[in-house]
C-alpha cells in the first residue's frame, strides 16, 4: 500500500511551531483542492492544537514526503520549520501511525479520546471534498474501529489525567449528582474557566464566579449561564456553596481557616468541598481538619492524576494488540484487491460460456427441462470454480503469499485469455 | 431430611464465602467479566438458603426463630436477600462485599451453634409472637445493612479526607449515595422495629403477666428505638447528616447486637430463648 504521510506534533515541534502550522477547517477546505491538483489522489488533513498531519496516496511516482513537507512550509513560512520537525511515514508505518493516533496512544495526554472525534471530522471533510476513495475509506473505517475498540475494550481513556478534571472527580466521589448543588469558582482565568466548564458539563445547579476584576467574573458567568459575585464579598457567601474551587494567581491566601470554619457553622455540618488548584495556594490547608470539609490542592490531585496515568500505561499492550489485529485485517483486505478482479473475471468468463450454451439449446428442449439444465450448469460451474477461488483468496489474504497469488492470478488470465479488468 | 439439613447447614457459609470472594475479587480488580458471575453466585446461595429455611421449618415444625442461632441464619438470609434486591434495583454493585461479609458472620455463628429443636415452648407458639419476630428480624437486617453502609461511608470519608485514592476511593459509590442508602435502610429498619416493639408491647403482658419494666430487653430495645428515631427526625429536619448520621447508625447497631446477645446470657430477661 503506497500511502504515506507527514506529522508535526508535540514530539517534534514546539508549541509555537504547532500553533503556527495549525489549520482551521476553512483553511483545510481551501488546501485540499490544491493537494488534489499537485500532490495526492486522495487522503486527509488532520490539524489540532497538538498535531498537524497529512496522509494520502501520491498522485505521481515523483511525489514524495518532501513534496508534502514543502507544501506545508509554503503555507506557513513564519513557522520556521525544518526537517527535524516532521515525522515521515510510509505504507505499514503510515497505517500504524494513523491507528496509534486514533487510539490515543500518540496523544500528548495518553488515552485522550477527543482525537477520535477530530479524526472523524478530518475524514468527513475529505469526503465532502471528494478527496477519498475506497482505500482512504477503508483506512478511515479501520482507524475508527481501533478507536472504538480502545474505548470499549481497554481502560486507556479511564480516569482523570488533568488537575482540573481530577478535582471534579474527587467532588463526584462526595456528591452523587450536581443538579441540586452550588459551586463557587474563584478566579476567572484559564484554569478557572476550564473547571467551571467541567462543572457545567455535570449539570451543576448553580455556578458562581468570583474574580478580583469583577468584569471578568461577569463575562465568564454570562458565558456559562452563571452568576458573579465581587471578590471582596465572597467570604460572606462561602456557606452557600457545596463546592468551592479556587484558581487565582494571588500570592497570598485568599480563603483562610477561619473563613471556612465560619461557613461550616452556618452550613450546620453539611459537607463542603474546597479544591485549591492555584499555585501558590489560595486556601489555607488547615481547613482539612474541619469536620465536613474536604480539601485538595494541586499536590494531592496530582497523586490521583499520576495514579490514573500509570493505570493507562498498563493498558498500552492491550491497545497495541488491537492495533495489530486491525493492521492484519486491513492488509489482508488490501492483498485481496489484486485477485478479486481476477476471480470476478474468471467467474464471468465461465458464466458467459454457460449462458451461450444454454441459449443454443433453449429451443431444442422442453421449457421445464431448460430450468433443470440451467440449475445443473450453474452447480457444475460453481463446483469447478470453488477450489481455484478459495485457493486464490486464501493465498492473497495470508499476507505472506500474495506474490504467489499474483502469479497464479496472472497465469489464470493467460491460460483463459481473460482481459485485465479495472479496479 | 435431617442429614440434608445438616449438610446444607455446613454448605451455606461456604456458599456465602464463595459469593463474598467473587464480590471481593471484583471489588479489587474491577473486572467487568465478574459482574454477572458474582450475582449468579449470590442468587444460587439465596436459593439454597431459602431451601434450607423451608427444610428446617418442615422438619422441626416451626420456623427457625426460636433461639438466637436460628435467628442468625434468618438474619443472614434477610441481609443477603435485601441486598440482592437493592443491587437489582439500583445497580450499585460496589457495596456487596461489605454487606455479604456481614451475612457471612451471622451464618457462621448459626452454623456452628444451631441446634435441632423439635420441641418449642408453648409460650413461643403464638401467632402474635411470630409477627413480632418476623418484623424484628427484618428490622434488624435493615439496620445491619445500614451499619454496613455506615462503615463504607467512614472508610471512604477518611480516604478522601487523607487524599488516599486507592481501591476504596475507586470502587465504592460516592458519599451522598452511601448516606442515602444508609438513611433508607435505617428508616425501613425503624418502621419494622416499631412494629415489632408495638406487637411486643401487646404480647408481653399476655405471655409474661409479671414482666419487669426494667427488663434488659425492654431497656435496650427502647434505646435502639430512641437512637434511630432521633437520627431520622434530625436528618429530616436538616440538623444532621454525613458523619454524625453514620455514627448514630453504628451506635444503634452495636446496641442492637449487644441486646440480641446479652439477653440470652442474662437469664433473668423474659426475652432469653432458654
Amino acid at each position: 500500500m503506497n500511502i504515506f504521510g507527514i506529522s508535526i506534533n508535540h514530539r517534534t515541534a514546539s508549541i509555537e511551531q504547532r500553533e503556527a502550522v495549525h489549520f482551521s477547517k476553512n483553511e483545510i477546505s481551501e488546501m485540499i483542492p490544491r493537494l488534489k491538483e499537485d500532490v495526492l489522489t486522495e487522503g486527509f488533513v488532520l490539524s489540532t492544537c497538538n498535531r498537524t498531519e497529512i496522509f494520502g496516496f501520491p498522485k505521481t511516482p515523483e511525489v514524495t514526503s518532501k513534496s508534502l513537507q514543502n507544501f506545508i512550509v509554503k503555507q506557513r513560512t513564519n513557522a520556521n520549520l525544518s526537517n527535524d520537525n516532521f515525522n515521515v511515514y510510509f505504507s505499514r508505518g503510515a497505517v500504524k501511525h494513523i491507528f496509534n493516533v486514533a487510539s490515543g496512544l500518540d496523544s500528548l495526554v495518553l488515552g485522550d479520546s477527543q482525537i477520535l472525534g477530530q479524526m472523524k471530522e478530518a475524514f468527513l471533510l475529505s469526503e465532502d471534498l471528494n478527496f477519498v476513495s475506497s482505500l482512504t475509506h477503508k483506512i478511515y473505517n479501520s482507524a475508527l474501529k481501533v478507536g472504538k475498540r480502545t474505548i470499549s475494550e481497554t481502560l486507556l481513556g479511564e480516569g482523570a489525567v488533568s488537575v482540573s478534571f481530577a478535582a471534579i472527580k474527587v467532588v463526584e466521589k462526595i456528591f452523587s449528582n450536581f443538579e441540586g448543588k452550588s459551586a463557587l469558582v474563584v478566579g476567572a482565568g484559564e484554569t478557572g474557566e476550564l473547571v467551571a466548564v467541567h462543572l457545567k458539563d455535570k449539570n451543576l445547579g448553580k455556578l458562581t464566579i468570583s474574580n478580583r476584576t469583577f468584569d471578568r467574573a461577569i463575562g465568564l458567568a454570562k458565558k456559562l449561564n452563571g452568576q458573579a459575585i465581587k471578590f471582596e464579598e465572597l467570604k460572606n457567601h462561602l456557606h452557600e456553596y457545596d463546592i468551592v474551587i479556587s484558581a487565582t494567581s494571588a500570592d497570598e491566601i485568599v480563603i483562610s481557616y477561619d473563613d471556612v470554619l465560619r461557613a461550616m457553622k452556618r452550613r450546620k455540618g453539611t459537607v463542603s468541598c474546597y479544591m485549591d488548584i492555584a499555585i501558590p495556594r489560595d486556601i489555607d490547608p488547615k481547613v482539612q481538619k474541619i469536620d465536613g470539609v474536604f480539601y485538595n490542592n494541586i499536590d494531592s490531585l496530582k497523586i490521583l492524576v499520576d495514579q490514573n496515568l500509570k493505570r493507562r500505561e498498563k493498558e498500552i499492550p492491550r491497545v497495541k494488540k488491537i492495533i495489530m489485529q486491525e493492521m492484519i485485517d486491513i492488509f489482508s483486505w488490501y492483498n485481496t484487491l489484486d485477485v478479486v478482479p481476477t476471480i470476478k473475471s474468471f467467474r464471468d468468463f465461465f458464466e458467459e460460456i454457460r449462458l451461450d450454451e444454454m441459449n443454443k439449446i433453449r429451443h431444442k428442449v422442453q421449457p421445464e427441462e431448460i430450468e433443470k439444465l440451467d440449475n445443473m450448469t450453474k452447480r457444475l460451474i460453481g463446483r469447478i470454480l470453488h477450489n481455484p477461488t478459495l485457493k486464490l483468496k486464501s493465498l492473497s489474504e495470508s499476507g505472506t503469499k500474495f506474490v504467489e497469488a499474483k502469479r497464479y492470478s496472472h497465469v489464470l488470465r493467460e491460460l483463459f485469455n481473460i482481459d485485465e479488468t479495472k479496479d | 431430611m435431617v442429614t440434608a439439613i445438616h449438610i446444607v447447614n455446613v454448605l451455606l457459609p461456604m456458599l456465602i464465602l464463595a459469593s463474598f470472594t467473587a464480590y471481593l475479587i471484583d471489588f479489587i480488580k474491577g473486572d467487568f467479566k465478574l459482574n454477572n458471575v458474582k450475582r449468579l453466585f449470590l442468587f444460587i446461595t439465596l436459593l439454597m438458603h431459602a431451601f434450607y429455611l423451608i427444610m428446617r421449618t418442615s422438619q422441626f415444625n416451626h420456623p427457625p426463630i426460636t433461639n438466637q442461632f436460628e435467628v442468625f441464619t434468618v438474619i443472614a438470609f434477610s441481609i443477603l436477600f435485601t441486598y440482592f434486591v437493592l443491587e437489582l434495583l439500583t445497580d450499585i454493585r460496589g457495596t456487596g462485599v461489605f454487606i455479604i461479609f456481614l451475612a457471612l458472620i451471622f451464618q457462621i455463628f448459626s452454623t456452628i451453634y444451631i441446634a435441632d429443636l423439635i420441641e418449642v415452648k408453648e409460650i413461643l407458639q403464638s401467632y402474635l409472637l411470630g409477627f413480632h419476630v418476623i418484623s424484628a428480624l427484618l428490622g434488624f437486617s435493615a439496620i445491619s445493612i445500614a451499619a454496613a453502609y455506615g462503615i463504607m461511608y467512614l472508610l471512604l470519608y477518611r480516604r478522601i479526607k487523607k487524599n488516599i485514592f486507592g481501591i476504596i476511593f475507586n470502587r465504592l459509590p460516592n458519599l451522598e449515595i452511601l448516606e442515602k442508602l444508609l438513611f433508607y435502610s435505617i428508616s425501613i429498619g425503624f418502621v419494622l422495629l416499631t412494629i415489632a416493639i408495638g406487637i411486643g408491647i401487646v404480647w408481653l403482658p399476655i405471655a409474661f403477666p409479671d414482666f419487669n419494666t426494667f427488663d434488659p430487653k425492654i431497656i435496650s430495645s427502647s434505646m435502639v428505638w430512641i437512637i434511630y428515631g432521633t437520627a431520622i427526625i434530625r436528618k429530616l429536619l436538616g440538623n444532621m447528616g454525613g458523619i454524625k448520621l453514620v455514627w448514630f447508625s453504628l451506635i444503634g447497631f452495636i446496641i442492637a447486637v449487644l441486646s440480641l446477645l446479652l439477653t440470652e446470657m442474662l437469664a433473668s430477661s423474659f426475652h432469653a430463648f432458654n
